[in-house]
């Protein structure tokens, strides 16, 4: 490993990571394409850098979420049974997956992506108010966020508990495998099961990943399966990257910017559908 | 009811805490090794990737962590419910240890 790959790494990834939280995204979702495509990393190696530096954008941007009482930090343990179950799920799966299915699970996962960033997402709390009757009482999890555009408290309701934790499960599995966060999986499982309010989802999300994606790394880690000095620069270039894209994100954030990840995403898909299936088989359905 | 409104508050800040310093200890570990191994690599065998390999390690114990200081808080606030439910996820990502260190 020379001085420019360890440099061309840490520099990709902080693109990367600051693409994605320009738009709140998590920067697995590019790295594995970027390293795995471009730098022509094993899928696994890259898979293993990625996770790391998952945990390590979710840790560093934590705080002012739990601060800002947007994390429902109970709800979150509570989920994590099941994310982190899925993870260890794909622990053992991942194994016995060949390379070339790993990047065709990849390129779907940027298709849903690519078509949730087309589909503009909904308070899902703010259209569900008629149907508050299904308490989640047992658990205690119903609770208030401050809203600082309403100037109060606002109260909310945990819905559909038991989907959420099934939909928890495939996304622990899917981080496992791809080494992403898989915030593409949880939103859906967020919006359409708990129906939570977007910055309650947001926030509560982001702080799962690194305990899900710490029931697979830990496994990467002590098998030797993470490469330090891959790993190493993806991981701090993905945290410089995160602070800076989430300073991006308040002033270029608009329609024309998600339009172009939309068109990113989709381009990655298709590469990485090439790269699962040789180019032969593209020409083949041509 | 004044108690519980307190409550979240506190184990919030703590967790914020925690995740806060280890990022940055993690993120300069790492970088350290990085600068390490990059002024060395002409020289000599020495290289700083054990002590980025460190810094790796603290990222993927820093979950870990603030899953152990959630069970601790429960505990102390002998909320039985969710201590188990902390202590479940605790023992899920032990058995991937394991699982890591078998498959080794």
């Amino acid at each position: 490993m020379n001085t420019g790959t360890e440099l061309w790494l840490f520099a990709v990834s902080l693109g990367a990571s600051a693409l994605g939280g320009m738009l709140g995204m998590a920067s697995g979702i590019f790295i594995v394409p970027v390293l795995t495509l471009w730098g022509h990393v094993d899928i696994r190696s890259a898979i293993g850098a990625s996770i790391v530096s998952v945990i390590a954008c979710s840790c560093g941007s934590a705080a002012p979420f739990l601060k800002g009482r947007l994390t429902n930090v109970r709800l979150a343990i509570l989920l994590e049974t099941a994310t982190t179950a899925g993870a260890l799920t794909g622990v053992l799966l991942a194994g016995t997956i060949p390379a070339s299915y790993l990047f065709f699970i990849f390129g779907m996962i940027l298709l849903i992506s690519a078509q949730q960033m087309l589909a503009k997402r909904r308070d899902p709390a703010l259209a569900s108010i008629q149907s508050l009757t299904c308490r989640s009482t047992t658990w205690r999890l119903d609770s208030s966020y401050p809203d600082r555009a309403l100037g109060r408290d606002v109260a909310y309701r945990v819905q559909r508990l038991p989907m959420g934790m099934g939909l928890m499960y495939v996304a622990g599995l899917i981080s496992a495998l791809l080494g992403i966060g898989s915030g593409v999986l949880k939103v859906p499982a967020m919006d359409t099961a708990l129906r939570l309010p977007i910055k309650v989802s947001s926030a509560t999300s982001n702080f799962m990943i690194s305990v899900t994606a710490a029931a697979s790394a830990g496994a990467y880690f002590v098998r030797g399966d993470i490469v330090a000095p891959v790993a190493g620069p993806v991981a701090l270039g993905s945290v410089v990257g995160a602070i800076l894209g989430a300073r991006l994100l308040m002033s270029i954030s608009n329609e024309r910017v998600r339009l172009l990840f939309v068109v990113v995403l989709a381009a990655l898909a298709v590469q990485m559908f090439v790269a699962a299936f040789g180019r032969d088989w593209i020409r083949g359905i041509a | 009811m004044s108690r519980r409104t307190i409550k979240p508050i506190r184990i919030e800040s703590l967790l914020a805490a925690l995740l806060n310093v280890g990022t940055w200890f993690a993120a300069i570990v790492i970088a350290g090794g990085l600068v390490l191994s990059l002024s060395y690599q002409r020289t000599s065998f020495l290289t700083g990737a054990p002590i980025v390999t460190v810094g790796i390690g603290i990222f993927v114990l820093l979950p870990i962590l603030r899953v152990i200081m959630m069970l601790t808080i429960f505990l102390k606030e002998r909320d039985y419910q969710f201590a188990v439910v902390a202590a479940i996820v605790l023992l899920t990502i032990s058995a991937g240890l394991a699982i890591g260190i078998l498959a080794k």
